[in-house]
């Protein structure tokens, strides 16, 4: 919407700016064209105001051409086109106008609008180009304002994500399951229970401190993962393996928890439903100025489509989309049996590199 | 005294949770521990060979999860559910599962269970035909993603994409997929609330036709056609069908 027509009182303004127009060109038509300046008046006026209205097609000639990705060449010529174009409509008008006027209600005859005709045309097309001046510079402002807008709305999505994903981090039934073998574990291996609780201690602390952190290392955050899947061992017996391997990456940043939900995933989805159990790889290597993390582990492909796995990814995605835009990317898929999730994300490590 | 003796399956994936119900089950000495089984397949073939009175069943498995083990053994087993998971406890009172136990669980909880079980084997539900009632549990449970098919002791797990079509046979309904054939028993009707409408269309009184395998469809007499699959089968096609079938064509 053209930003003068949303308020009245802009608006008004900009009538009144253009009622000024026109007692100027009455001026011109009394002094120049002899007309008497009653006549004058008439013609003018409504005159400028009609040129009023259509300059405001600038606006959308300005917004179809921004400054920043039009060429110059292409934005002068356009604009003269537009403005001889806008001028030589008003030019029109405003003859037929004073033809009518001047039948009406003058005694006097005689070609009062050729004299002034060229330099009217000439008004014109400055005036429209002050009109597409001014266009561009709202334009800018409104551009401006609307990355401000953008920026804040990203900032308080970011802030919700990690919110929402530092929840999501950890399902609770990982904590009723561990109960549940805790309970087991009590009578028959009392010294393996009390292993478990102190896991699932550390784990938990670990968690809970991360939340104030923005980013830790991803050697941290592999052996978070590890503690995550001792716990889970501990549940699955041998049959869940993993071989975790931050290479030359331990020290590059990663949101923490980031990698949470994925290792999760594998086992929920992949190895709980595997027999003969798997392995999960987790690896993460650093590439000039990219890093790069893989996540894979078996899956039975006649497993249940049905469940969460969708929900974790989507969280991952938010949040690296949160943090780093169209930098960050995360790729998912199955290929003989085994479910492969790649995360690229900008390889930044800090004071220390 | 062994008219009471009670004999029970435990099936669950983590030999921990296993443990913790033979090690409740110590305390109750007219229980005996038959067969443990740490996937779905085990369970079906645990519960067909050695009918046990009664089975304790985890939800979240390899293979099969613990309602499509119940499926499977349908019948008359009573099932205990023992999960983490909440959620399942409504689909669990619908397939008239005797009780469902949320790990972890108490010992006292745990002998509440087994007296409801006892009770229940004392007194049989009426009306304990669960394969209906597990049919009219279906429905609202949304189209199946695989079909489940016990041959003997042994379990075929079809996911539905895999399926060509499907064949009335007698009271059986005859399963073609990947060149093979699978026989189950079960209804026309009760597959037809199963089967997602969107894949599967009903061509024929007694053919589901997957819509991803269909080719062409020809005309082959006044008011009859047929439809040529891929593979060259040739299955006919009711007028009735034939409506169903260019709806979602």
């Amino acid at each position: 919407m053209y930003p003068l027509l949303a308020r009245r009182s802009h608006l008004a303004a900009y009538l009144l700016l253009w009622l000024l127009m026109g007692a100027l060109l009455s001026a011109l038509l009394t002094t120049q064209g002899g007309l008497a300046w009653t006549l004058a008046l008439l013609t003018g006026v409504p005159s400028a105001i009609a040129y009023s209205f259509i300059c405001l097609s600038a606006w959308y000639v300005a917004r179809a051409m921004p400054l920043a990705r039009t060429g110059p060449a292409r934005v002068i010529v356009s604009a003269l086109a537009a403005a001889a174009l806008s001028s030589a409509m008003w030019l029109v008008f405003a003859r037929g106008w004073t033809a009518l006027v001047v039948s009406r209600w003058a005694a006097q005859s005689g070609p009062t609008f050729a004299a002034i005709q060229s330099m009217l045309f000439g008004i014109g097309v400055l005036l429209y180009l002050l009109s597409l001046a001014v266009s561009y510079v709202l334009v800018v402002y409104e551009t401006s304002q609307d990355a401000q807008r953008r920026g804040l709305q990203g900032q308080v999505l970011a802030r919700e994500a990690e919110l929402r994903s530092l929840r999501a981090q950890i399902d609770p039934h990982f904590l009723f399951n561990s109960l549940n073998s805790i309970s087991a574990l009590t009578t028959a291996d009392p010294p393996g229970a009390r292993r478990m609780c102190l896991l699932l201690g550390e784990f938990l602390r670990e968690t809970l401190a991360l939340g104030s952190e923005d980013r830790i290392t991803v050697s941290r955050e592999l052996a978070l993962l590890d503690r995550f899947l001792a716990i889970e061992r501990v549940r699955f017996g041998d049959r869940l393996r993993a071989e975790l391997r931050a290479g030359d990456a331990g020290g590059c940043f990663v949101p923490p928890l980031l990698l949470q939900p994925i290792v999760e995933n594998a086992v929920t989805h992949g190895i709980a439903h595997l027999i003969e159990g798997g392995t999960i790889r987790v690896s993460a290597d650093r590439n000039g100025p990219w890093l790069r993390i893989v996540v894979e582990n078996p899956c039975d492909p006649d497993r249940p489509r049905r469940g969460g796995a969708g929900v974790g990814l989507a969280n991952v995605r938010a949040r690296l989309r949160a943090m780093h835009g169209a930098d960050a990317g995360l790729t998912a898929g199955e290929a003989h049996e085994v479910w492969r999730v790649e995360l690229t994300l900008p390889a930044a490590s800090g004071e220390a590199s | 005294m062994t008219d009471d003796l009670l004999r029970v399956v435990i099936v669950d994936d983590e030999p921990l949770a296993r443990a913790v119900v033979r090690e409740y089950i110590k305390d109750h000495p007219g229980v005996e521990v038959v067969a443990e089984c740490g996937n779905g397949f085990d369970a079906v073939k645990a519960v067909a060979e050695r009918a046990p009175d009664l089975v304790f069943l985890d939800v979240q498995m390899p293979k099969l999860s613990g309602f499509e083990v119940l499926e499977l053994i349908g019948r008359s087993v009573p099932v205990i559910f023992t999960t983490a998971y909440d959620q399942y406890a409504l689909r669990a009172f619908e397939v008239h599962a005797v009780d469902y136990l949320l790990k972890p669980f108490s010992e006292e909880r745990f002998a509440e269970a087994l007296s409801r079980a006892r009770a229940r084997l004392a007194a049989p539900a009426p009306g304990g035909d669960i394969d209906a009632l597990i049919a009219d549990a279906r429905p609202r449970q949304g189209a199946v993603e695989r079909v489940l098919i016990r041959d003997g002791s042994q379990v075929h797990v079809l996911p539905v994409e895999r399926i060509d079509y499907v064949e009335a046979q007698d009271d059986y309904v005859c399963f073609k997929a990947d060149g093979k054939q699978y026989l189950k028993d079960q209804t026309m009707g009760a597959l037809e609330a199963q089967l997602d409408p969107a894949r599967f269309v009903r061509i024929h009184r007694s053919y589901f036709l997957n819509i991803d395998r269909i080719a062409k469809v020809e005309l082959y007499a006044k008011d009859s056609r047929v439809a040529i699959l891929r593979d060259g089968t040739r299955l006919p096609v009711s007028r009735a069908g034939y409506t169903r079938l260019s709806r979602l064509l």
